[in-house]
């Protein structure tokens, strides 16, 4: 870092960058109308092969069997994907069933009911699940677990304990750093909605930049060393998308914001180290992973190195720190379909099951793949994050093996005007709000 | 149309269900594969029926909508050690490269 004793220029630090979105890039996939059988049986290969060897150390006197081969009354444990059977979950047979009205039926947020049970499957057959000591509402389809419990007379699973894979094996984090380094996560800009103030996003780049405040607060901005941008970025209006033809106005407004985003964006670039993600309404494919998005659609930054259009979700390695993030559609599915105190415990709960997205397939959209699940947690990030959340949250979760994670729920900036910062020595992280409001 | 004299009984033949009264639905008859019964008009080779048993293994997962070969290598990359002799008469190239269930689901 130099200081220049005649102009005090102060430089901004600099971190190494390795980026692991390879195994989001769908790029070499070729679709050939296979359906969504195939990532289950990869998910319940590879889970399975992990929790066997957890199950000897968990229960070495009981008896592993396959669901086909359970005894009534014998004590045993059993391997499979979770299935919850959810009344109230949206079936498209029911678009044939109802009558048609003009005004759809009102959906609820969320889809749980007293009645919702679990079924444990594996390739030979599936059980059903009973007992006191496994909840359905903390539980949703597609999570591969271990349980050790007994067949009953009525045919049911009655389960005494469940196994999870828990928090993957960590890298060490690398304690020799000792200066400040700072990352900045911010999601939900929607530029060109109408709730969006293009001025709280300028005082956010004209922070990071450097262009605002004093000698000190642009020493910390120069300590600044990335950002990350956590989806939802552009907000088009919808009445546009809705597939008629347009006519040559309403194209120019189509384009709109994301020529503004460009330009806002150019000017971060220009400076630092940037990741942008696609989200739910950015112009991105649909299905998880989303792929990333088109640099022809920032002409002006992507002329810049630092500029970096990453996957959905995006896992990176900061000076030897890993993370990984994704822009909300995991958790907000599992808000759906299960119960938690706070996002954060649903973050938590992905980590313990090392598996991003464990509705994927079923109710959240996702690539077919055919050999394997890139949303398995192979190693366990020092930071996760999760974008376009209603607020700021954040904690340590702490592992039986040491690792220890921060969570950070990202709020949408558009609502909140708060950024998130992150320190890279210890990974302390506190909000950057921006407001525009003027007391008269 | 057949005359129905008597009862209904014995146009549609019924089976009484003998099975115990269990939950479970197994999803495939235990591991050896179901017995392939042969037409005139679908004759196969020793070979077929060698893919077809390879295809009914359950522990390869699932068949349906990837070509043999690809299955083969997805069985081989999970660590399932599935036959070598498979992957050589799928390369010899005279055999039929997709599942027994192409085109008919």
């Amino acid at each position: 870092m130099g200081m220049d004793s005649e102009n005090n220029n102060l430089s901004r630090l600099q971190c190494s960058y390795a980026s692991l979105d390879e195994a989001f890039e769908i790029g070499k996939e070729t679709y050939r109308g296979q359906q969504y059988s195939h990532i289950y049986f990869a998910r319940l290969h590879l889970m399975r092969t992990l929790l066997y060897s957890l199950v000897s150390q968990w229960k070495p006197q009981t008896p592993v069997c396959t669901v086909l081969g359970l005894e009534e009354g014998k004590e045993c444990v059993i391997v499979g994907t979770l299935y919850k059977h959810m009344k109230l979950k949206p079936c498209i047979l029911d678009e044939y069933s109802k009558e048609r009205s003009a005004v759809p039926l009102v959906k609820p947020h969320n889809f749980m009911h007293d009645d919702d049970y679990l079924v444990l499957e594996d390739e030979s057959g599936r059980v059903k699940l009973g007992g006191d000591l496994i909840s359905p509402s903390v539980f949703v389809t597609g999570i591969v677990v271990a349980l050790h419990g007994k067949e009953t007379g009525a045919g049911d699973f009655s389960v005494l304990e469940v196994l999870e894979a828990g928090l993957p094996p960590q890298i060490e984090f690398p304690l020799k750093s000792r200066e400040d380094k700072y990352i900045v996560l911010v999601s939900g800009l929607n530029v060109g909605s109408n709730n969006s103030n293009p001025l709280q996003f300028q005082l956010l780049i004209d922070h990071i930049t450097g262009h605002l405040g004093d000698e000190k607060e642009q020493s910390i901005a120069s300590q600044i060393v990335h950002v990350v941008i956590a989806g939802n970025s552009i907000d088009i209006p919808r009445g546009l998308t809705n597939g008629q033809n347009l006519a040559s106005k309403d194209l120019s407004r189509i384009a709109e914001p994301i020529k503004e985003l460009d330009i806002l964006l150019n000017q971060i670039a220009a400076g630092l180290p940037l990741d942008i993600m696609p989200g739910p309404n950015d112009p991105a494919n649909f299905s998880l992973p989303q792929q990333p998005l088109h640099r022809c659609l920032f002409p002006g930054s992507s002329a810049y190195n630092t500029f970096r259009s990453c996957t959905n979700p995006h896992s990176f390695e900061l000076d030897n720190i890993r993370f990984l993030g994704t822009s909300g559609q995991n958790v907000d599915d599992l808000e759906k379909y299960s119960d938690a105190k706070d996002k954060l415990e649903f973050m938590e709960r992905t980590l313990r099951w090392r598996h991003i997205a464990p509705t994927a397939p079923n109710t959240l959209g996702c690539y077919p793949y055919t050999d394997k699940d890139p949303f398995f947690i192979e190693s366990c990030p020092h930071v996760y994050f999760v974008g376009n959340q209603d607020k700021y949250e954040s904690r340590v979760i702490k592992g039986s093996e040491g690792q220890f994670v921060r969570l950070i729920s990202v709020p949408r900036f558009s609502e909140s005007g708060v950024a998130v910062v992150v320190n890279l020595r210890d990974l302390e992280c506190h909000p950057l709000s921006f407001g525009t409001q003027f007391s008269s | 149309m057949a005359s129905v004299s008597g009862s209904m009984k014995g146009f549609y033949r019924q089976k009484k269900n003998t099975t115990k009264s269990s939950k479970k639905a197994p999803a495939n008859a235990k591991s050896d594969a179901p017995q392939l019964v042969s037409h005139a008009d679908d004759d196969y080779s020793a070979s077929e029926a060698m893919l077809r048993q390879f295809d009914m293994n359950m522990a390869y997962g699932p068949c349906a909508g990837m070509t043999r070969a690809a299955r083969w290598e997805r069985a081989q990359k999970l660590g399932l050690n599935p036959p070598q002799a498979i992957q050589t008469l799928l390369n010899s190239g005279k055999v039929q490269s997709e599942s027994l269930w192409d085109g008919r689901i």
